[in-house]
């Protein structure tokens, strides 16, 4: 997944809007308000009981606000270090458009959406990150279903002749190209692939794949690294944003040994916290999660360069049994780009031993 | 009590001077930090806009096809930094916009083209590449161009494509150099006059506290000692003031600068930026240095300089210096050796003006009477004691006179021009789509129409060889075709021109060119000039020149007639009079052949308010700086003089023990009073209206490339000269009220060393 | 009856320290003739220019009235009592301070001829004064460019080419050394004498007090 993770989304409408109507600042709006202020009164808006599409949903949605395409990994160098990295590309879009509909004429070049990507490599306690953004309509950047392909400028990720996903990224100094294999079938969240995202019923959809073999080369400042590992990729697609009052977002994809894999966020808010996840048992059980079946619990901060972020958690689910600790390996990780948020690498201890990633947005 | 505290305590008991000199540093400072905050952000402007449009590359196609957004894209995902320009040009007034890509420039990091940040896309001239892309679409001319970063090498470009240097715009470079090198003319002059009042100021309190001093010097404190203590005075004074007087500077600035934005605009087509680093610190290390030396630097310089030391030394060293900068800026070969010459003028005239006013004022005395020969005496010693605030005053008076006459100049000189231009009362812009002959021919057929004109622009590029011209170089030019050449543009006052030269112009015998282009290329009526019409070269005389204002492109002005089908035309308007026809109804017509309900018709006198609009934008600054600096130094002048009239009120005070009456000395003091400043007034008037010459005639033309018509304006130094009496009328107000207080007696006169004569 | 050169009946006068009045002093009169002299003594403040001002219209007393020849002043404080005192003091009384007597934009020669020319006199009679007083060869220096005492030699020069009825002169010689005084005093007297002027002359020299006709100590007044 990643983010309903607003900095993110309000970076990118910010400069929108910054495009289409100077005079809106992103300041005077609350982040939560900034999607009444994107201008097209037609989007879609996910609802329970809508069903997810295959190849379909893993192309782009014109009738949605806002979706991303996301995709981490635990790796390990041949050396046995681990090393993660993760790439996301976002789609903006300022006006909602019909998917069977003409496409706009890219000589005018269109503002109908906005496309932005991060890319990002931690490793040995040091963080890499590299941002791009592009208009869409063009050609510059965007993602098609089948087959499958998303991309902005020369990164892109997109399905190879014998089935496997090519992800190609290179930041200054630093590159990966890596290939994925996909096992399993596209785990669905909130049941049917309808993820709420606060009490009152607003959501998106929301599905992920969870077993996902990467093998491929890392390239940090001048020496490759031969890498391997899991991986986890996440499509989410929504219009219509947080409420007002969430201040930001804490968010898990856990990869655990016993073969469980599990996704959790929480969603902060002044009125109580938006708890919510989903278990996968190494059988490929999807369990949703609600809020009162587990809690989320902070055990450290870590004092960096842009405040104060909690890098160790407690995760207590009785249900499963699950009772464990998620920490960040040492260092920082924000993802510097138009808005900083941390994405790190986590390992689990305790009841469950495992690894994962972890993105805390609105620290 | 220490030496220090006693020191001060002279500012206890005259806590007047104490103020007069503060305020004169607040006052410094205030104006030298407002004029050098809008230098700085004019700086700042015009180096952005200079970044804009200097030193990038392109990629163009090898097949010489011109790009599309389809090679934007393509070149984008082969990894390539490249960002799109889409530059449109639109007629007057909107003029030329550029389209960018503020995502795609982002991988251009701070050296990006036009700083295309999605918070400068207003429109000025950068805005978002969909809407300059929808302007073309709507029959603008507009050019797509692909940028790459400077450091992009030849290897690393795709097949298809290969590096071009890439020029973003006129050659605006020379313009933006002498723009800036006026402003900082303006500043160095604004700072020699704040370093002026503060010296003179530091000087009076330094005669008045001549009795502390001979006190603490029989008190046996070494002179080197007090020499101290007043430096630790006069920074913890000036270190105390500049606080103040920065932050009314930036104020002031800040309140001129809206307007100045949109000044920079209009000449440069450059946004304004905020400039980064507006610290206090500079400016007051600035402010503390110049009071400083203002202050002390005679004790360690100029007595070393013993060319400077006497009095009559000032003349053998002020003439030849005024003769040398005369004579430079007469005869000048670049602007920075006429800038030289302009400042040997000010400094030699700054040296000789006291002395010359001081002869003057003693001229022919000799056999008058007592009274007569006390009155000229008096004079002559106030223009000597008072040098420096006289000679501040003078620069202050002479600059304002000199900016005035510009501007009055410009603004005449500009109406005129506008009113030749805009002979017709109404201008109808020929939608891109439609057929220009359609309405031609529909208005040859209208009868009881009044005079009207088709007039089309393009660019064409100068061919020096096809003329058989050396001196001349290729140049890319606008071009201006009018047609038929009639009633509306015979009138229009010509440079130079050529017998007959409207005649031939329409027959297609000869062509003319505006001033920009005549003196850059040294066109003269009846040279050759080889220009390129469509695909082919033409070589045909220039037979006029004409006055073109306020932009820097060349123009060549033809005959319809002659243009070839393959021009390309960018622009195409009708200028017409309706007669005794109703507008409504001419529209309505040529909205019918040219099927379009889109038509864009401009009166003349929304045309005459938008360019008057531009034109006082342009000048608001000079304005508010001149006029500025005159308040300073007219204030300073008052306090001054009052001070320093008050230094002499006893001697006044004994006209009136031997017997004049309060009316008398006080009608010695108001003549006295104002024929100081008026003096002051007079002699600024030779050196103002030296500085308007240099500057129309001398500093335009080198950094502009037109000239203005010389004229003086003598209502306006009659105002000028009301403004100084008034200040001496103030000076004797103020005096008459000090005179009916006791009056102390002055210090021991021997200890003045001479200071009261 | 003749009137005298100069007399001064019931004078009072008072200052303003805050909100009490000072007296500088109280119920003072003195009457001065021709070729008289008077010597004003008494201490720093005991009213002494404060009295000589009086005297020659620059001040004016709270209560009381000053003859000067035939124009007598009884608190007329109008315009043309002004007028009336200034007419005096161009033509008929001569003042002195103790320094900063001339026109520091003036030779010494034209700033005796301004006052001769103030007074109505012959100005050709200018430079003999200077010569008189033993300054003629410096008649064309600036005050600046002579001594204290050679100033206060042309200050002399200049009230004696007005030739005056009355003298009033304050502390003359006080910023002079010894000799010099003596010698200025000297020709002070002298010319008095010479003229049949009268003299008004505040001092703190009690021994300069002593060679006048008439002295006044303005310290030891009587309080009624």
């Amino acid at each position: 997944m990643t983010c309903f993770s607003q900095p993110l989304r309000w970076g990118l409408t910010a400069l929108v809007l910054g495009l289409t109507a100077c005079s809106e600042t992103p300041e005077s709006a609350g982040f939560a308000g900034l999607g009444e202020q994107v201008r097209g009164e037609t989007f879609a808006q996910p609802a329970r009981g809508d069903r997810l599409r295959f190849p379909e949903d893993f192309g782009p949605h014109p009738r949605h606000r806002i979706e991303w395409w996301y995709l981490t990994a635990n790796l390990t160098t041949e050396q046995g270090e681990p090393l993660g990295l993760q790439w996301t590309q976002f789609r903006q879009a300022l006006e909602a458009r019909d998917p069977g509909g003409p496409e706009p004429e890219p000589g005018t070049w269109p503002l109908d959406a906005a496309w932005m990507a991060h890319a990002a490599v931690s490793f040995q306690g040091q963080h890499w990150f590299s941002e791009k953004l592009a208009r869409g309509g063009i050609g510059q950047a965007g993602a098609t279903a089948e087959p499958f392909e998303v991309w902005l400028d020369d990164w892109h990720m997109r399905v190879e002749d014998d089935g496997r996903w090519r992800l190609q990224v290179s930041g200054e100094g630093w590159s990966y190209d890596l290939r994925v294999t996909i096992e399993g079938e596209p785990v669905a969240h909130g049941g049917d692939g309808f993820s709420p995202k606060s009490a009152s019923g607003e959501g998106s959809m929301y599905f992920s794949l969870v077993d996902l073999a990467i093998e491929g080369e890392v390239t940090l400042g001048g020496q490759t690294f031969e890498v391997s590992g899991q991986g986890w990729f996440d499509r989410e697609w929504s219009s219509q944003f947080l409420k007002a009052g969430q201040q930001g977002w804490d968010w898990f994809a856990l990869h655990l040994e016993s073969g469980d894999k599990l996704m959790m966020f929480r969603l902060r808010e002044a009125g109580g916290d938006f708890l919510s996840g989903t278990w996968v048992t190494p059988e490929r059980e999807v369990i949703p999660l609600g809020a009162d079946t587990m809690t989320l619990e902070v055990v450290e901060q870590r004092d960096t360069a842009d405040g104060n972020v909690p890098v160790q958690w407690h995760i207590h689910i009785p249900g499963r049994q699950a009772d464990f600790d998620v920490s960040a390996p040492q260092g920082q990780y924000w993802n510097d780009g138009l808005f900083p948020y941390w994405e790190s690498p986590v390992s689990v201890t305790g009841s469950h031993q495992g690894e994962g990633y972890m993105e805390l947005t609105g620290y | 009590m220490t030496v220090f505290s006693a020191l001060l305590s002279h500012y206890r008991r005259h806590p007047l001077q104490l103020l007069a000199l503060a305020l004169m540093i607040v006052l410094a400072t205030m104006l030298w930090t407002g004029v050098s905050h809008l230098t700085d952000r004019a700086r700042a402007s015009l180096a952005q806009s200079e970044r804009a449009i200097a030193g990038q590359q392109e990629l163009v196609r090898e097949d010489g096809q011109s790009v599309s957004v389809q090679d934007f894209a393509y070149l984008r995902r082969q990894g390539l930094c490249v960002m799109p320009w889409l530059e449109v040009e639109r007629p007057a007034p909107e003029g030329r916009v550029i389209g960018v890509d503020p995502f795609a420039s982002a991988c251009f990091g701070n050296e990006a083209p036009g700083q295309a940040r999605v918070d400068a896309l207003n429109g000025e001239p950068f805005l978002d590449i969909a809407e300059a892309a929808e302007m073309v679409r709507q029959g603008s001319d507009g050019q797509l161009s692909l940028l790459v970063p400077v450091d992009v090498e030849a290897n690393a470009v795709p097949a298809a494509f290969r590096l071009k240097d890439f020029s973003m715009g006129p050659a605006t470079g020379e313009l933006g150099e002498s723009f800036l090198l006026n402003l900082d003319a303006l500043g160095v002059l604004v700072l020699l006059i704040t370093a002026l009042l503060v010296r003179s100021v530091y000087q009076l309190g330094l005669v008045q506290r001549r009795e502390s001093f001979a006190l603490l010097r029989r008190f046996g404190v070494p002179a080197a000692r007090v020499q101290v203590l007043l430096l630790i005075e006069m920074v913890a004074l000036t270190s105390v003031c500049v606080i103040p007087g920065i932050w009314l500077g930036r104020l002031l600035a800040e309140i001129l600068g809206g307007g100045f934005g949109q000044v920079l605009e209009s000449l440069f087509d450059a946004p304004l930026y905020a400039v980064a680093g507006d610290g206090f610190v500079l400016p007051a290390l600035v402010m503390v240095s110049v009071v400083l030396l203002a202050c002390f630097a005679d004790k360690r310089l100029l007595l070393r300089l013993p060319w400077l030391s006497g009095r009559q030394s000032v003349l053998w060293f002020g003439v030849p210096v005024l003769g040398l900068g005369l004579a430079m800026v007469a005869w000048p070969f670049i602007l920075g050796w006429l800038y030289v010459g302009i400042a040997l003028v000010f400094v030699a005239v700054g040296l000789l003006t006291p002395r010359v006013l001081s002869h003057v004022a003693q001229w022919g005395v000799e056999g008058a009477g007592a009274i007569t020969l006390w009155q000229r005496r008096e004079l002559a010693v106030l223009f000597r004691r008072l040098a420096l605030p006289v000679v501040a005053l003078q620069f202050a008076v002479a600059m304002v006179l000199a900016v005035q006459a510009l501007v009055t100049t410009f603004e005449d000189a500009f109406e005129q021009w506008l009113a030749q231009r805009l002979e017709a009362e109404f201008y109808v812009e020929v939608p891109a789509q439609s057929a220009v002959e359609d309405g031609v021919r529909y208005l040859e057929s209208l009868s009881g129409l009044g005079d009207w004109h088709l007039v089309q622009r393009g660019t064409t590029r100068v061919v020096p060889e096809m003329a058989g011209d050396d001196a001349a170089t290729s140049v890319e030019v606008d071009l201006f075709s009018i047609s038929p050449i009639g009633p509306l543009v015979t009138g229009w006052t010509l440079l130079d021109a050529t017998p007959d030269a409207w005649e031939k112009l329409a027959a297609g015998q000869g062509v003319m060119v505006n001033e920009q282009l005549a003196r850059r290329q040294e066109y003269q009526p009846g040279d050759p000039i080889g220009f390129a019409l469509g695909e082919q070269t033409l070589a045909l005389p220039v037979v006029g020149v004409y006055a073109d204002y306020g932009r820097p492109e060349g123009e060549i002005l033809v005959a319809g007639q002659i243009l070839p089908d393959t021009f390309n035309t960018r622009f195409q308007s009708l200028s017409l009079n309706p007669g005794t026809l109703a507008m409504a109804e001419i529209e309505q017509g040529l909205a019918t052949v040219w099927n379009t309900d889109q038509l864009t018709v401009r009166d003349n006198s929304s045309i005459r308010s938008l360019a008057s609009e531009v034109f006082d934008q342009t000048f608001l600054i000079t304005r508010a700086i001149t006029v500025l600096t005159l308040v300073l130094a007219g204030t300073s002048l008052l306090v001054m003089g009052w001070v320093f009239f008050t230094t002499r009120a006893w001697y006044y005070r004994l006209l009136f023990v031997w017997g004049l009456s309060r009316r008398e000395v006080a009608g010695q003091l108001r003549w006295l009073a104002m024929f100081l400043t008026g003096a002051v007034a007079v002699a600024a008037l030779p050196l103002g209206v030296w500085l308007t010459w240099t500057l129309v005639s001398r500093i335009n033309p080198l950094a502009f490339g037109w000239s203005l018509p010389m004229a003086v304006y003598p209502g306006f130094w009659l105002e000028m000269l009301v403004l100084c009496l008034a200040i001496g009328l103030a000076i004797a107000v103020l005096m008459r009220r000090q005179l009916g207080a006791g009056v102390a007696a002055p210090a021991v006169a021997n200890v003045s060393g001479g200071g009261e004569r | 009856m003749v009137a005298s050169l100069l007399t001064a009946q019931g004078l009072n006068k008072q200052f303003r320290s805050g909100s009490q009045p000072v007296s500088v002093f109280r119920n003072l009169s003195l009457q001065l003739d021709r070729g008289e002299s008077l010597a004003l003594t008494g201490r720093s403040g005991s009213g002494k220019s404060t009295l000589l001002n009086i005297l020659c219209g620059l001040e004016q007393p709270n209560t009381g009235s000053v003859q000067v020849l035939d124009e007598v002043f009884e608190g007329d404080t109008d315009r043309q009592a002004e007028a009336r005192w200034a007419n005096l003091r161009r033509q008929q009384i001569g003042v002195v301070f103790q320094e900063a007597n001339l026109m520091p934009a003036l030779s010494l020669l034209d700033n005796v001829r301004l006052r001769a020319r103030l007074a109505g006199r012959n100005e050709d009679d200018c430079r003999d004064w200077l010569e008189r007083l033993g300054i003629g060869e410096l008649s064309g220096r600036f005050p600046d460019q002579v001594s204290g005492g050679q100033r206060q030699r042309a200050a002399l020069a200049m009230v004696f080419a007005m030739n005056p009825a009355l003298i009033l002169a304050d502390e003359p010689t006080g910023s002079l050394d010894r000799h010099t005084a003596e010698d200025v005093t000297g020709q002070l007297f002298d010319l008095q004498a010479r003229h049949g002027c009268g003299l008004v002359l505040a001092t703190h020299d009690v021994e300069l007090a002593t060679r006048c006709s008439h002295h006044l100590d303005l310290g030891h007044l009587p309080e009624t």
